[in-house]
């Protein structure tokens, strides 16, 4: 198979998978956009899914359904406070309503994240063949 | 005038001894040493202890009540500051920076006037901020290990700059800070007994001198204070009037470089044997003090086909990152390990764990830190088996273990070195290999990945002499591994004192010293840290320094953004006011408008990442004709 059709065929998988997933949530993922932003996941996250803590592409274990995400937020608690941005906040629901986190969910759920392959990417590939060719 | 203390020590003030003869004090002071007296000593002590009461003249002056003539300037024919620059000259400073002050005319007259080459080494080079000519003349520090100078009006413009002097002090930078002094007139309130205690705790050393004799002789000191491990900034402080004076026949003092000595010859020819006996033999490479010692470190390490780890993608000095040798080596099991300015280690880093060799030979030659340890219990005493200068030490250990290769184990080195080579290249071609495939993530996103603008901006540089001067964490450090760091100014390293402030400033002075060798310069500047002294962008475009800046732009204190988030998290009161105090919206920034209000040719905001490479390919071009760039880039927070 040639890159292209690799890429291709991932591409339309990712698609299918999405739906499926966005299919999933109850949340309204346009009003979670916004509160992506404002609660400031993209801190860690990224703004697009992709940041210190990789989450576009549902590539995190909590997103696998709305409960165990909404789970994950409550059960949060400061583990690890000598590093402290090491670890996530906890969202008690008298921070974040239910609401808000699944509408969150549903955003964070149409974060996909398919970068072209290194190959693809002149800047990436030309520092691998010189350091081969060394 | 003269206060007792306890055990009946004489103490007295700096303004006190001024008002009870200079003159009989300074010249006790002179016949005591070179003339560089630091501050407090029990030389000093007694020789103000021995000065006779001030006359009427001198008790106007310190009261402020006498003005100098105006016509006595036109009578000077040979200033003192004249012969201050003349000494600068010898120890090569190639630059004085400043933001102007009145404590110091005479000597910035000197320096653009005076000589065959006025404005020429030292040239005089103009900051917006005390703060940003101490930060400049780091950044040139940690490029080529040696001062130039920054110079500082009075208790003010000290205070402003004292920040920058901490970090050089935490940075183990020589810089030659030159503060001027006016006692009276109109800049007495930029006085003060002590102007150089205010960064004392900061700072190596100090001193006031009060004679132009003396003050000649203190420069000189300066430089070899500056200049000897641990190397670290210094304090002079400037009598204006002195800078004033008359000459007449007073001669500039022969300039002796300083004598940093290495080990003992025993313990050469004990570390040689080592390195020589040896079946895998390991160096173990810290930061050295200037680049023909790392000319060393690449000589002794192809003498004895030794495998070496370096710093060089921490901080600059270090061991070139793609030789050859560098790198784990054939095999990690090392049977002796040599440390240069860092400890020999038992562990070797064998991913994805860390196994240690608890029968390794180690050693280690060092001088430790100015600083205390960063954490009090941990006790670096002992870090080091000799307390020493490494790079000093090197041409012995060389010549010991030239002496004792033979043709056999000359033999074995060569295999080892060929296994080596092969080993180090496999070893980088395997972290590339998965470093790309981390790196190509979000790379079509907006904002802009902090991957692609280092993974864009290599193939533009990289056949350039270049310089990373700005501390990476922040931008994600990718150069560290997409990038070779193969000169000793290729990477600056992070704000020493964790501070920003710091890297404009001190990215324009590694272009001070990239502006006469060909070079240039890349600053990946942090949008909060920009924001402190934006000012030296204008000096970058006044002294046409090729610096490209490329704004690390996440519109926020990320950092601060974060903590501030998981503290509001554990105490369950939300993250959606996180945004107050760390974050630059309402208006954004436009850093490209800012370096164009100051001279300097820029772009932005770029937020398309298809538009980065073409905006980066205008910036090297620029910076390669000498011209300073800003692009500002609109990123991911990390």
């Amino acid at each position: 198979m040639t890159m292209k059709k690799t890429t291709l065929f991932t591409a339309v998988i990712a698609l299918v998978v999405t739906s499926v997933a966005i299919a999933q949530a109850t949340g309204d993922a346009e009003r979670g956009k916004q509160a992506y932003y404002d609660y400031a996941c993209y801190g860690c996250h990224g703004y697009g899914g992709i940041g210190r803590h990789d989450i576009a592409n549902q590539s995190s274990g909590v997103m696998v359904n709305e409960q165990v995400f909404l789970l994950y937020l409550r059960a949060r608690g400061d583990q690890n406070p000598a590093f402290s941005t090491q670890t996530m906040p906890h969202y008690p629901a008298s921070s974040l309503s239910d609401k808000d986190a699944l509408d969150i969910y549903a955003y964070i759920m149409t974060l996909v994240d398919y970068p072209p392959q290194v190959e693809d990417i002149p800047a990436l590939q030309g520092i691998l063949d010189d350091a081969k060719s060394e | 005038m003269t206060k007792k203390t306890e055990g009946d020590k004489v103490q007295i003030s700096r303004r006190e001894f001024l008002g009870t003869g200079a003159a009989a004090g300074a010249a006790s002071i002179i016949s005591t040493s070179a003339g560089a007296e630091p501050q407090n000593t029990s030389a000093r002590q007694e020789a103000v202890a021995s000065v006779s009461p001030p006359s009427d003249e001198q008790m106007a002056r310190e009261v402020g009540a006498a003005i100098p003539p105006t016509d006595v300037q036109s009578a000077v024919k040979r200033p003192g500051s004249d012969l201050m620059v003349e000494v600068l000259r010898e120890m090569a400073i190639e630059y004085v920076v400043s933001n102007p002050g009145s404590t110091f005319e005479g000597l910035q007259e000197s320096i653009v006037n005076y000589g065959d080459k006025p404005n020429v080494m030292p040239e005089f080079i103009t900051a917006l901020h005390e703060e940003s000519a101490v930060d400049m003349a780091h950044g040139y520090a940690r490029c080529e290990g040696k001062p130039i100078c920054a110079l500082i009006s009075g208790t003010i413009g000290l205070q402003h700059a004292s920040m920058a002097i901490y970090q050089a002090f935490l940075g183990q930078s020589p810089v030659i800070v030159l503060i001027g002094r006016e006692d009276f007139g109109a800049r007495q309130q930029h006085t003060a007994d002590d102007i150089a205690g205010m960064v004392r705790s900061y700072s190596k050393w100090d001193a006031t001198p009060e004679t132009l004799e003396e003050t000649l002789n203190t420069l000189q000191e300066a430089y070899r204070q500056a200049m000897t491990p641990p190397m670290a900034p210094v304090v002079v402080v400037l009598d204006a009037e002195i800078q004033k004076q008359e000459a007449g026949d007073v001669q500039v003092p022969r300039f002796r470089p300083p004598v940093i000595e290495g080990v003992s010859d025993a313990d050469a020819e004990r570390i040689a044997d080592r390195l020589v006996v040896a079946k895998n033999p390991r160096l173990n490479v810290g930061r050295l003090r200037t680049p023909e010692g790392i000319d060393r470190a690449v000589e002794l390490a192809e003498l004895v086909g030794a495998s070496v780890q370096t710093r060089a993608t921490f901080g600059p000095m270090s061991f070139p990152q793609t030789h050859a040798l560098c790198g784990p080596g054939a095999d990690e099991n090392y049977d002796y390990v040599l440390g240069l300015e860092r400890p020999g280690t038992h562990a070797s880093i064998q991913n994805p764990s860390v196994r240690a060799f608890d029968d390794r030979d180690l050693m280690g030659i060092g001088f430790g830190n100015v600083r205390p340890p960063v954490r009090p219990q941990r006790d670096t005493s002992g870090e080091y088996d000799i307390v020493g200068d490494a790079e000093a030490s090197l041409p012995q250990i060389i010549e010991a273990a030239n002496k004792k290769i033979n043709t056999r184990n000359r033999n074995a080195m060569s295999v080892r070195t060929v296994k080596h080579r092969k080993a180090n290249r496999d070893a980088r071609v395997a972290m590339l290999e998965k470093a790309v495939e981390e790196k190509r993530k979000g790379w079509n996103g907006s904002p802009i990945s902090t991957a692609r603008v280092f993974a864009e901006l290599w193939p533009l540089i990289k056949d350039h002499d270049w310089c990373l001067a700005s501390g990476t964490i922040f931008a994600g450090s990718h150069h560290a591994q997409l990038w070779e760091h193969n000169r000793p100014y290729s990477y600056l390293g992070m704000y020493p004192a964790a501070a920003l402030g710091y890297v404009l400033g001190s990215s324009t002075g590694a272009g001070l010293a990239a502006k006469a060798r060909d070079r240039i310069v890349i600053n990946i500047q942090g949008d909060g840290d920009f924001n402190y002294a934006p000012g030296s962008v204008w000096t970058a475009a006044h002294h046409q320094l090729p610096v490209l800046n490329i704004m690390h732009n996440n519109r926020a204190y990320h950092m601060e953004l974060m903590y501030l988030q998981h503290l509001a998290g554990v105490r369950g009161r939300g993250t959606e006011r996180m945004h107050i105090g760390t974050t630059f919206r309402d208006p954004f920034i436009d850093y490209a408008s800012i370096a164009k209000g100051y001279g300097m040719k820029s772009e932005g905001p770029i937020n398309n990442p298809d538009d980065l490479y073409a905006a980066l390919e205008r910036g090297v071009n620029s910076v390669l004709k000498g011209e300073p760039y800003l692009i500002d880039v609109l990123t991911q927070p990390r």
